[in-house]
């Protein structure tokens, strides 16, 4: 996994090595959290100083120095423009998420346990997770207009496959003795989808969400340049065409740093609902 | 059963617990068919301890299986307290071979042995009340909080019983429960499941392929064999309620019955 390769090369300096049995370092949450941020930041800073130092004196319009984009990112995220629009986007994206998850999962449980309607429904299903996400989005809007309603819509679909695929996966793969555990013990059939199926596939659910994170940012962007006049993909659409180009970068950039805290959200989410899992060394 | 003699004599009108009668199974149809089992007969009085040795792959697990109501035999019944079962039944437990496998990894040791209460409605309070209970009957008082990944195989195992324990039905079905354990914990864990069968009174039925087990363990072995399966010996073990390692296992009644007993495998 990608967190544990770089967590395996900690700069030298920071003071991480001396703590490598990580294993038994399950307490001091906070200062984990911290750490973790510690170790991946440093890479991040190095690039930015590479950048800044290689675009300071760039004639290209399209590549403006990485200090006018910073500029204009500050300018706009005080005066409001931009935190406006981020607001927005990032409500959509958590709507849209929040119905693909919950789709996605109880789709996937229901289709996990019934063999013959996943028979029924798996063409459909491969059809619909192979179509191209992106390319729906104007589809979508243009069949159901340019409110807020069909972008949020529009997220959740393309965002709910890998959680329902990978939900499906993971009811399949349940342990064969505790479903004949469940059965002889004669759990009912709530109880059951509750503290046995949806526990033991939760590791794979939640993959599936790590995989719908970015999908839902993109299509976040790329629902809003289309027909939208606000949210962070109308301030990039915006900016560039009105040769803002520093502005335009901003605005990309603003999304990567977006996509990439979300990330490390997620991680820690993961090590919280996921604890017995990694502690387990299931993993 | 030369002790519990007077007293059973009391019982022969009493039916049995647990009944078996003209049990058929095969896996598969037509061409493929494989049969398995072939007209299986068995009586399992209340309280009483019985033992099922065979050979690797006679059909001792889907016997098992069948008596736990994980599938319906082709043809025949299981009947517990006279009612006959088509299905998973209240008064039939089974602690799995693969204790690794069975307990929750997501759950704690307390939650594990609570869960099955929790599918019959019983209180939070009750409940943990109860696991605890049974978890210090296994001799893992005050382990609750602990996970079953955090416990030693021997110590997963007790947690399996404990919950089969907690579920209280009535008989207690075990395929193989200490297979995977090394000699002394194996030792161990007879001795409580002895323990246990006397201060609780429980019915149980264990299978196993160790002929030793088989006979240290039980009031009565079923010995298994031919394909498809059948009963080719019953043997009242008569060693009673008190068992040692070494004192019941010297026992010339115990040779004598291991000898007929590898006699009749050999036989068939
Ligand atoms: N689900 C199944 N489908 C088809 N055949 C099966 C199935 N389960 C078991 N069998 C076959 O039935 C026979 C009896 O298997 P079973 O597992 O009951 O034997 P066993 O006595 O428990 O053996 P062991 O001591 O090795 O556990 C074997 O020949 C096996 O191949
Ligand atoms: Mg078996």
């Amino acid at each position: 996994m990608t967190d544990t390769a770089l967590r395996s090369a900690p700069k030298p300096g920071t003071g991480t090595r001396a703590r490598r049995p990580e294993a038994e370092r399950v307490r001091s949450r906070p200062a984990q959290v911290a750490l973790n941020v510690l170790q991946r930041a440093w890479l991040i800073v190095v690039v930015f100083a590479i950048w800044w130092i290689a675009s300071a004196d760039s004639t290209n319009v399209f590549i403006p120095s990485l200090e006018s984009i910073l500029t204009s990112l500050g300018r706009d995220l005080f005066n409001g423009v931009i935190a406006e629009g981020a607001a927005y986007s990032l409500g959509n994206l958590a709507a849209g998420l929040l119905i693909a998850v919950a789709v996605g999962i109880i789709g996937g449980l229901i289709l996990g346990e019934t063999k013959r309607l996943r028979e029924i429904v798996d063409p459909v299903i491969h059809f619909f997770r192979s179509v191209p996400q992106a390319a729906l989005v104007p589809l979508i809007i243009g069949a159901f207009g340019i409110g807020q309603g069909p972008k949020i819509y529009t997220i959740a679909f393309a965002c709910m496959w890998p959680v329902l695929l990978n939900t499906i996966d993971g009811v399949l793969g349940v342990e064969p003795t505790i479903r004949k555990f469940s059965r002889v013990y004669r759990i009912p059939r709530g109880l059951h989808f509750r503290k046995v199926v949806l526990p033991a596939a939760l590791p794979q659910i939640v993959a599936g969400v790590r995989v719908a994170l970015p999908i839902g940012i993109t299509v976040m962007v790329v629902s809003e340049l289309f027909a939208a006049n606000k949210g962070l993909g109308f301030y990039i659409l915006n900016s560039s065409a009105t040769f803002m180009v520093p502005e335009t970068w901003a605005g990309a950039l603003l999304v990567g740093v977006i996509g990439y805290i979300l990330s490390l959200l997620f991680v820690v989410l993961e090590r919280r609902i996921l604890s017995w899992y990694f502690k387990s060394g299931a993993k | 059963m030369a002790i519990q003699a007077a007293p059973e004599d009391v019982q022969v009108a009493t039916k049995p617990l647990l009944q078996v009668q003209g049990l058929t199974m095969s896996y598969g149809f037509g061409d493929s068919e494989n049969k398995i089992l072939n007209d299986l007969n068995l009586d399992v009085n209340d309280g009483e301890f019985v033992s099922i040795v065979g050979p690797s792959g006679v059909g001792k697990t889907t016997l098992l299986r069948c008596l736990s109501g994980l599938i319906q035999p082709r043809s025949g019944t299981v009947s517990v307290g006279g009612e006959v079962i088509n299905g998973p039944h209240r008064d039939l437990a089974v602690v799995f071979q693969d204790y690794s496998r069975s307990l929750m990894p997501w759950m704690t040791t307390l939650e594990n042995v609570a869960f099955p209460l929790q599918g019959r409605g019983v209180g939070k309070k009750e409940r943990n009340e109860t696991a605890e209970k049974n978890l210090a009957a296994v001799g893992l008082a005050g382990q609750g909080h602990k996970y079953p990944w955090e416990m030693s195989g021997g110590m997963q195992q007790r947690v399996a019983i404990a919950r089969a324990l907690a579920y209280n039905a009535k008989v207690l079905l075990m395929d193989e429960p200490f297979a995977s354990v090394d000699a002394q914990t194996r030792f161990d864990l007879e001795d409580l499941v002895i323990d246990l069968q006397a201060t609780l009174g429980v019915t149980i039925i264990l299978v196993t392929h160790d002929i030793d087990e088989a006979l240290y363990l039980a009031d009565k072995v079923i010995v298994l064999a031919e394909k498809p399966a059948t009963v080719v010996d019953v043997i009242e073990t008569g060693f009673g309620d008190h068992r040692d390692q070494v004192e019941t296992k010297a026992d010339p009644r115990f040779a004598d019955a291991r000898a007929r007993i590898l006699h009749r495998l050999r036989d068939h």
